[in-house]
């Protein structure tokens, strides 16, 4: 008897070892690139993108998307750190407001698509230009500085990294990544909320008829996807010196198209969590990896644009194969 | 055979225009499987609807287990054992079988779901039923049968006492209907009552203890299936008088060019090796019941569908027709059931829906001369006699019946010399049937060749020159309108081809 | 008010419509009286660069819409077009007719690209879309090597034209927007192209068993949308002269805002080019407002935002009521 989910188990591998393969490649062709420094540099890179991915695998699972996640972070970076620099909160303060904000977000989001049925695409692109409008407005249009490590308040920062006595950098986010992406993979797998998650994605109406509150996860869905936009905010700002109004759009193409890549698909239904992850590396090495041989990092966003059509490509003939059979 | 579980007494339900069920009886005991049949549109569909909550009933008693009741949902009639088991299927194919099964019900251990203990219950129901699924596996791997089972299984965890089969065999390969039997008569072991809808008189014989029939939304009576013949049970079926005239001669002569030919056409499991001709001013009627395949060869012949295998001729000569593009570029219509959904563009209006099919005649350079359009589009409305206030007119305005002329005007402006029709009174009054049958009558006269898709057997003899008759995706028959009775034509859209 | 409706003017002219320029009046009125020294030339001048280039942008989204797809690439695939165009004439010295043409060559390649995968491969156009985007911001980073590109001034020999956009006071381009808008208005309403395009919309199956090539003309709608923001593009450089990579994203917004305004369906199958036309007017006239009052510019992306999410649900509710 075939074993269940052939079709997506068989697709992280591959981006798996096209992650490997990507890897490796960089490491050969540039001494610089197999660095301990640069696989730092990456993961920096990969946290904020990862969180996003993780959350958007929510709405893209009930054939949605959230475009207002790239944005978004942003904007509750900048609200979090405007409390914290300008008006002197406490980090800790500062953090639950910017997690708030981005549930709120995710919460009108979902309340727009699911109750008032709005395209998803079209609402939460309305929101990314509106949450792209409120983080300038909150930081006044100037770029904001969380406090740095080792400074006063700057122990959040140590979430992401430590520093050892010896002067070791350790990348303990990864950690962090891999315990989120299992607890994350646990609600969608074993939680009434992933799985009503992905029957909406298969089949609302039946979801509906068997008694289930479809809107109710369906908002849910949304707001995870805030809430995890919000959690990589808190990447974004522990990472980066400086959080600059006005930026963010795009993120969102680079944790959805991770998504995409890591196997969900465009349509609904189907994805993993931890597909979302591997899917992510394949873009953040190919950003980190690229200048290394040679190619400007601006060649990542068109690559990351073709390798974004391709999988959702190869996810319709497959879907066209299995209409044949 | 046990006590009566379910009756149904003196059931009547009206929609706008339409009498759907006329008093209507029925009964389930315990232990039995009760057959319900009858035409497309006899009402057994209503009526199980009306028992399930879907529909309200206008008047009449629903007593179940001794008590008066009624349910308002389908969730309601669930909780008290009554289930059914829809054609399709309502099933969320990226989860597993257990998954689907207990979706809305799950079992929980803290915040995680107890797969473990659905997947051990499920397997519980299955061994039930004696059927051998992996209830781990993903739905949309299932075969269409398996899912059946599911689907089965899924209406048995709700402690079913009454379960209503509603066609359950249409889409099942003959190992698989043998496995259904098994459950089923494992189910009536159970005590369970079963209503079985089905059209395959076979079947009938083979599982069934008793058999209702309904015909045109009323009970005509209630027979011990061992007890009679198949012939009983279509008589009653059709024993209603024809109040129009059917026709009894056709004027199309025997030797009349042949337009259409098709041969060896195959297209999937509803279409499999048709063939048949069509002459020049000859109405063709497609008769069969529901799920024949008719429709199925009609798309597949019009390109709409593709087709694995076949020839396809058109006035002797072999045509490719790959696309609806193909089929209208060789003169071929088609009238869709579903009219809206296939047939109209109900946003626009008559004019743009009567020419969508040869704009480019209509087209005076880069522009389209809206002044011919009109012209043209008025001379059909005039000459089929739509009603609508002016060309202007969005057809979402139109009733059903001058929506279905204007798709007719729409093929006859492109000059179609075959047309397809599928179903093309459904839906549609009295009155406007009427009319509809006139318009093809001239045009068959005119010369146009005509396929008719009905599945009102008054429709069939009343209109067709021949009739061609499917079953389970094959033609079965092919009868001249001379030699053509009600009788005839039910045995042949019945008889199975082993 | 039913007997408004009713009026065969209004309904010749469509009650919406009616509405909307009530509302462009009363925003004008408004901002003169709030903000010092809006009423005059100089401000509608400078409200009406803005009209040009978003008028573009949103005249050709409006076609993809009418087909019930989206194309939210269209303002980095503006600022693309501009970029590379720009490119060339500043760094490698092609004529400046040569640039125009290839601005508009941009914009029409990523329109096929766009509407080939939509169309002919069915992919989703929000994926379609963000694609796009941010292969258009990428090409345009990698081809100027991430430098922002000035286009000649008005003095140069080069810089004829910004003739197209104004001459003197006289505004040019509105002249030649308007001429765009009735062109659009009659390929939507009086060929073929647009026809289908709208018919397909509202019911892409029936038309297709009508015979007609549904993927052809689904994609021509991409196609008519790329060339227009390749001219929204020259428009864009002939008003402000600077253009940097990695921008745009914010018209998307706009020019979608004013489009589903103007009453065209997300849905598909109903659009208004007039409607579009006037749409545009109001978020362009909303833009100098902001700017005329010191406002915070970020305000209007959030009131843009706004608006379409109304706009959408307006259409939502309406469609929910026929049914």
């Amino acid at each position: 008897m075939k074993k269940k989910s052939s079709i997506f188990a068989s697709q992280k591998v591959i981006v798996l070892l096209v992650v490997i393969v990507l890897f490796a490649f960089f490491s050969i062709v540039s001494e610089n690139f197999r660095q301990y420094s640069t696989i730092m540099s990456i993961l920096d890179y990969s946290y904020y993108i990862v969180l996003m991915s993780i959350g958007v695998t929510f709405p893209l699972i009930t054939g949605g998307v959230d475009l207002s996640i790239g944005t978004g972070l942003i904007c509750y970076s900048l609200a979090g750190g405007y409390l914290i620099t300008q008006k002197g909160w406490p980090v800790a303060a500062g953090l639950i407001v910017t997690l708030l904000i981005g549930i709120i977000i995710g919460t009108v989001n979902g309340v727009l698509v699911a109750v008032m049925e709005l395209p998803p695409f079209l609402t939460t692109l309305c929101t990314c230009m509106i949450t792209r409008g409120l983080g300038s407005i909150f930081s006044k249009g100037f770029g904001i500085s969380w406090p740095a490590a080792g400074s006063e308040g700057g122990w959040f920062r140590n979430i992401f990294k430590i520093t050892t006595a010896s002067g070791t950098k350790l990348p303990i986010g990864f950690l962090w990544m891999i315990l989120i992406v299992i607890v994350m993979a646990f609600v969608l797998n074993h939680t009434k909320m992933g799985r009503y998650t992905i029957a909406i994605g298969s089949n609302k109406e039946a979801t509906r008829l068997s008694g289930v509150n479809v809107k109710f996860y369906h908002i849910m869905a949304y707001v995870i996807s805030g809430f995890f936009a919000a959690l990589a905010a808190v990447a974004y700002s522990a990472v980066f010196a400086t959080v600059q109004p006005g930026t963010g759009a795009g993120f969102e193409l680079e944790a959805i198209g991770g998504a995409i890549i890591g196997g969900v698909s465009a349509s609904g239904g189907v994805g993993s969590v931890e597909g979302s992850l591997i899917g992510v590396f394949v873009i953040c090495l190919l950003k980190t990896g690229l200048p290394y041989i040679g190619l400007q990092a601006n060649w990542q966003q068109i690559i990351t644009g073709l390798v974004l059509i391709g999988a959702v490509m190869v996810d319709i003939i497959k879907k066209k194969k299995a209409e044949v059979h | 055979m046990g006590e009566v579980i379910l009756t149904m007494k003196d059931i009547d339900k009206s929609f706008p225009g339409v009498h759907a069920l006329d008093h209507v009886n029925f009964e389930v005991r315990r232990g039995e499987v009760h057959a319900l049949m009858g035409e497309n549109g006899a009402g057994k569909s209503t009526l199980m609807k009306v028992l399930t909550g879907i529909y309200t009933k206008d008047s009449g008693t629903i007593t179940y287990e001794g008590k008066d009741i009624e349910f308002h949902n389908t969730r309601e009639a669930q909780d008290a054992g009554v289930v059914i088991v829809h054609q399709e299927l309502n099933m969320l194919g990226h989860l597993t079988v257990a998954q689907n099964i207990f979706i809305g019900r799950e079992f929980k251990k803290g915040i995680k779901i107890d797969d473990k203990k659905m997947n051990e219950e499920a397997k519980k129901l299955f061994d039930r039923l004696h059927i051998d699924i992996d209830p781990t596996e993903t739905m949309a791997d299932l075969t269409v049968g398996k899912q059946q089972m599911c689907e089965i299984a899924k209406a048995i965890s709700h402690e079913a006492k009454v379960i209503i089969f509603d066609e359950p065999s249409a889409a099942l390969t003959e190992a698989e209907i043998e496995e259904l039997f098994k459950i089923i008569r494992d189910l009536r072991e159970q005590d369970l009552g079963i209503v079985y809808i089905s059209h395959r008189m076979d079947e009938i014989k083979v599982i069934t203890d008793r058999v209702t029939v309904m015909r045109d939304g009323t009970y005509v009576g209630t027979l011990i299936t061992n007890e009679c013949t198949k012939d009983d049970i279509i008589n009653m079926m059709v024993g209603r008088v024809i109040y129009e005239d059917p026709k009894t001669q056709s004027m199309v002569p025997a030797d009349a060019p042949v337009v259409l030919k098709v041969d060896h056409l195959n297209a999937g499991r509803m279409v499999q090796d048709v063939s048949f001709e069509l002459r020049k001013g000859e109405i063709l009627g497609f008769s069969g019941l529901m799920g024949a395949g008719r429709t199925e060869t009609a798309r597949a012949i019009f390109g709409a569908d593709p087709k694995e295998s076949g020839d396809i001729y058109i006035n002797g000569e072999k045509v490719t027709i790959n696309s609806p593009q193909d089929a209208v570029k060789h003169g071929i219509g088609y009238l869709s059931e579903d009219r809206k959904r296939y047939g109209i563009v109900v946003q626009k209006t008559v004019a743009e829906n009567s020419t969508m099919a040869c704009l480019e005649n209509y087209t005076k350079g880069l522009f389209i001369d809206k002044k011919a359009e009109k012209k043209v589009s008025e001379e059909y409305v005039e000459s089929l006699a739509t009603k609508t206030p002016s060309v202007d007119q969005l057809v979402v305005n139109l009733s059903g019946g001058n929506q279905q002329k204007v798709v007719i005007a729409k093929w006859l402006i492109n000059d179609c010399d075959i047309l397809i029709f599928d179903e093309p009174t459904r839906g549609i009054d009295v009155g406007a049937k009427n009319e509809i049958y006139k318009l093809m009558n001239k045009l068959a006269s005119e010369g146009k060749s005509i396929i008719m898709i009905s599945s009102e057997m008054t429709e069939i003899l009343r209109m067709s020159d021949r009739i061609v008759v499917m079953c389970e995706g094959r033609k079965t028959g092919e009868v001249r309108i001379e030699e053509a009775t009600q009788e005839v034509i039910m045995n042949m859209a019945t008889r199975e081809i082993g | 008010m039913e007997k408004i409706k009713q009026n065969p003017i209004v309904k010749k002219v469509g009650f919406n419509r009616i509405v909307l320029c009530c509302v462009l009046v009363l925003m004008y009125i408004l901002f003169s009286v709030t903000a010092k020294g809006f009423a005059g030339l100089p401000r509608i001048l400078s409200a009406l660069n803005y009209v040009y280039f978003l008028g573009f942008l949103s005249l050709g989204v409006t076609f993809v819409i009418a087909t019930g797809g989206i194309d939210f690439s269209i303002g980095p695939v503006m600022f693309c077009a501009a970029l590379i165009s720009g490119y060339c004439l500043t760094s490698y010295g092609l004529p400046t007719a040569l640039c125009l043409v290839i601005s508009i060559l941009v914009g029409f390649l990523f329109g096929c690209f766009n509407g080939y995968l939509v169309a002919y491969w069915t992919v989703p156009p929000f994926i379609v879309s963000m694609a796009s985007m941010n292969i258009a911001k990428g090409l345009a980073s990698v081809f100027t090597k991430t430098q922002s590109v000035s286009w000649p001034q008005a003095a140069d020999a080069a810089g004829w034209f910004r003739k197209l956009v104004k001459v003197g006071n006289f505004p040019v381009g509105l002249v030649i927007f308007l001429a765009a808008a009735i062109i659009c208005s009659l390929l939507l309403n009086n060929t073929r192209a647009g026809r289908y395009i709208l018919s397909l919309g509202s019911n892409k199956e029936a038309v297709r068993l009508s015979g007609v090539d549904v993927k052809k003309w689904e994609m021509l709608a991409y196609v008519i949308c790329g060339t227009l923001v390749g001219i929204a593009a020259i428009f864009f450089v002939g008003a402000y002269t600077t253009v940097q990579p990695g921008y745009g994203d914010q018209y998307n917004n706009e020019a979608i805002a004013g489009c589903v305004m103007g009453g065209t369906s997300m849905a598909g199958g109903l659009a208004s080019i007039g409607g579009t036309v006037i749409g545009v007017f109001i978020i362009s006239l909303l833009q100098e407002g902001i700017l005329a009052l010191g406002i915070n510019k970020n305000y209007q992306l959030i009131i843009t935002g706004l608006i379409v999410i109304v706009a959408v649900y307006a259409d939502v509710v309406a469609r929910r009521r026929k049914n």
